[in-house]
């Protein structure tokens, strides 16, 4: 995501002073916490929210008590009763949790509106010019766990950091109900050992990769120098490297100010298929199209990213003829960038991203009596996007018929 | 070549031929308005090869020729003499001298035979009416026109006659016009041209308000107005016009009748505060009352609100006010049917019980 100008500026400002305060709030076990919260006689027991067992569901979020039995979220709901079988399935309520979700945010606020959400349960936040009004790092994440607890019952494990990246890093060192601050002194000794598996983007294939080299920990991966995993990796190489030196000058994008909205996913295995390269796109599509319709934007141009096996990345962009936020037309666009990418280099992709850019207020679209598609597929974007508010996202979705 | 002529016999006639004559032009003659005088009638014609207005004026004397000069130098000439003046026209091959009293003026010329005519005739149909009415039917549509749409057959004013009556209909796809005459006409059957966007507009220059008849003539590629002195000829749009019947709503849940110049006064206050380049306005519809709100970029607001009978669930309505005030602007009756659905739906106003014209408005996501 890019940002403004102005945050881009000040965040710079920040950075060239060494002192900037960067908070990962992360929510405990969100989803089953919120249940045991609600109904007491859950409480201390193996709870996980999630779809049934007997009909293939998956576990969407675990409670602590689960994962001592070695349940976790995305794992199928029938392994999870296998290795805990006095578990309790609890069905999924998305409209609680987002509303639950907004009282957080409400309560984020009150201390900065620098607040970058991630997920429904986690945010970032730049507290670097608050800490004269709340006192120093670790007194407003104390102050941000109380409020959390108090008003709402809940816990968060909060990082604080100067940056990004060591941020979240740090809200998972001591959960549940953790506050790990790290000064910029100690961070250093604090990443060295860690797994290379901890940095943002390094998943099994790259962890596998960066392992042939003889790299398993953020200090190894550090000494090595830069051309090395450049020649290997490209810019990715180069951006891993200074993470592992705890260097990140991303800034904290409020979701009003985004200049970009976009989606990737990494394969668990390369793919090279491109009809299931086709329908992956649709579905980043339609999540890229469901965040510019919650923030009342249209986008002029759209973008893609395939990064294939070797690490070699490359984008593609479009700019359309007229502002979108039409799942449809998005997916159009970003599908005919795809297949012109394959035709140049067929070769299976590790990663696949959609994105837009050049976003203005979607507000204000004068619909046209004769331009039937846009018409149908905004009621279609709407229907989907009203169903999926309320009942989760993701249960509907668009398909593609099979030829 | 000669002539003489009062100013004032000349000045209306010559202004409505040049303003035709396109500021610019690829050939010189293009720019030129053609004169011709023959046995005490002398004929002005203005060209942009799309639309041709052509004027005769009687009794003026003179010697019989024919001759071209720029039309906007000849037409500022005689608007800049003396009311009373009187004008003397002469040419001499490649030179037309204009005299009146004291002032002389010499112009270059080129040779009327080289001025560009539509050659339209083969007319299939004929029909006539009275100017006013015709004059009616496109004031009360052509402002809904589109500009330089790219759906070409947009750019114009659909002129639809059938044995029961003429029908115009103007959209640029975000509002709609439509204005019917009934009236028995002898034609071989219906048919539908488009008359393009610069043609309408001219024509509504030179429609007066009087009951005089027109003749008014289609043959596959033009259509000609012939009105006492005037003769108009014009190229259609050769494309398709959409089937605007299927986009006319036939039925919609909510009708209101309302106040059309209150209505239109709510509108106006409103629209002060609205985003300068959309113009959007929502109206809330509640049981009994309807809000119109607008806020602009700067966080001002403006809300203002009307009583109107309505107990159904509450909806909201966002649409582009300048094309609401256009359409209320273009209705004449005291009370105004405001038809209305949904957010994705257009929206209708027409004189209550009357259909004959009627607007559509397309709503706008806000």
């Amino acid at each position: 995501m890019a940002a403004d100008p102005p945050a881009v500026a000040a965040a710079v400002a920040a950075v060239a002073a060494g002192n900037r305060s960067i908070a990962h709030v992360d929510m405990d076990a969100f989803y089953a916490s919120v249940e045991i919260r609600d109904n007491p006689a859950l409480k201390d027991k193996p709870v996980v929210v999630g779809g049934d067992p007997d009909k293939r569901g998956v576990v969407a979020a675990a409670s602590y008590q689960a994962r001592r039995y070695g349940v976790h979220s995305a794992m199928p709901s029938k392994t999870a009763r296998r290795l805990c079988p006095d578990l309790i399935f609890v069905h999924p309520r998305h409209e609680l949790y987002a509303e639950v979700s907004h009282q957080i945010r409400g309560l984020l606020e009150r201390y900065t509106p620098q607040i970058e959400p991630l997920a429904l349960d986690e945010a970032f936040m730049d507290i670097t010019s608050c800490r004269r009004l709340w006192g120093s790092s670790s007194n407003i994440g104390r102050l941000i766990k109380e409020d959390i607890s108090n008003q709402l019952g809940l816990t968060a494990s909060v990082g604080i950091a100067s940056n990004k990246f060591i941020a979240k890093l740090c809200s998972d060192l001591d959960k549940p109900d953790g506050l790990v601050v790290v000064d910029p002194e100690q961070a250093q000794s604090l990443l060295d050992p860690l797994p290379v598996r901890k940095i943002w983007g390094v998943g099994k294939s790259g962890e596998r990769q960066l392992h042939n080299l003889g790299v398993s920990t953020f200090e190894q991966l550090r000494k090595r120098p830069v051309t090395f995993l450049e020649t290997r990796f490209g810019t990715w190489g180069r951006h891993i490297w200074l993470l592992a030196q705890g260097i990140d000058e991303r800034p904290v994008v409020t979701d009003t100010e985004a200049r970009s909205i976009s989606h990737e996913t990494t394969f668990a295995q390369d793919e090279a298929d491109r009809e299931v390269l086709a329908a992956v796109l649709l579905g980043l599509a339609e999540q890229v199209g469901t965040r510019l319709r919650r923030h009342k934007r249209c986008a002029a141009t759209i973008h893609i990213k395939l990064r294939y096996s070797d690490f070699a990345t490359i984008t593609r962009s479009q700019t359309l003829a007229k502002g979108t936020n039409i799942t449809r037309e998005i997916w159009q666009s970003a599908r005919a960038l795809l297949t012109k990418a394959l035709a140049d280099r067929s070769d299976p992709v590790r990663l696949l991203g959609v994105g837009v850019s050049g976003l203005d207020h979607g507000l204000y679209e004068q619909t046209d009596l004769f331009d039937g598609f846009r018409v149908k597929q905004h009621e279609i974007d709407s229907v989907a996007d009203s169903i999926n508010e309320r009942f989760g996202s993701g249960l509907v979705h668009r398909g593609l018929r099979n030829k | 070549m000669k002539l003489k002529i009062e100013r004032d016999r000349l000045l209306k006639p010559l202004g409505s031929v040049s303003g035709v004559v396109e500021k610019r032009q690829t050939l010189p003659i293009l720019g030129n308005v053609c004169i011709k005088q023959e046995q005490n009638v002398l004929t002005l014609i203005g060209t942009d090869l799309e639309t041709e207005v052509l004027t005769r004026v009687e009794d003026v004397e003179g010697e019989d020729g024919e001759c071209t000069v720029t039309a906007r130098k000849f037409y500022d000439i005689c608007r800049m003499l003396p009311e009373t003046a009187k004008i003397s026209l002469v040419n001499e091959g490649d030179r037309t001298i204009i005299t009146s009293g004291r002032s002389r003026f010499s112009l270059q010329s080129l040779p009327a035979a080289d001025f560009p005519r539509l050659e339209a005739q083969n007319w299939e149909e004929s029909l006539q009416l009275k100017q006013n009415e015709l004059r009616d039917l496109l004031e009360k549509t052509a402002f809904s026109m589109a500009q330089q749409d790219v759906r070409y057959y947009l750019n114009g004013c659909l002129l639809e006659i059938g044995k029961s009556g003429i029908r115009v209909v103007a959209t640029d796809g975000h509002r709609l016009a439509k204005s019917e005459l009934a009236m028995p006409l002898e034609i071989s059957g219906p048919r539908q041209v488009i008359v393009p966007r610069k043609a309408v507009t001219e024509l509504l220059r030179f429609l007066g308000e009087g009951d005089e008849v027109v003749k008014l003539e289609v043959n596959p590629n033009h259509i000609r107005i012939s009105a006492g002195p005037w003769i108009f000829v014009a190229k259609l749009i050769d494309g398709r016009f959409p089937d605007y019947e299927k986009v006319i709503p036939s039925s919609l849940e909510t009708h209101l009748e309302v106040d059309r110049l209150q209505l239109s006064e709510i509108l106006a206050r409103t629209a002060i505060l609205t985003n300068e380049k959309f113009r959007g306005v929502r109206l809330v519809l509640k049981p009994g009352t309807m809000m119109v709100m607008a806020n602009n970029p700067e966080q001002e607001e403006a809300v203002d609100e009307m009583a109107v009978e309505f107990d159904g669930q509450e909806v909201e309505i966002g649409f582009n006010v300048g094309y609401l005030m256009e359409a209320l602007r273009a209705l004449e009756s005291e009370k105004v049917d405001l038809g209305l659905q949904d957010a994705n739906s257009s929206c209708t106003l027409n004189e209550p019980g009357n259909h004959s014209t009627l607007y559509l408005v397309m709503p706008m996501r806000i």
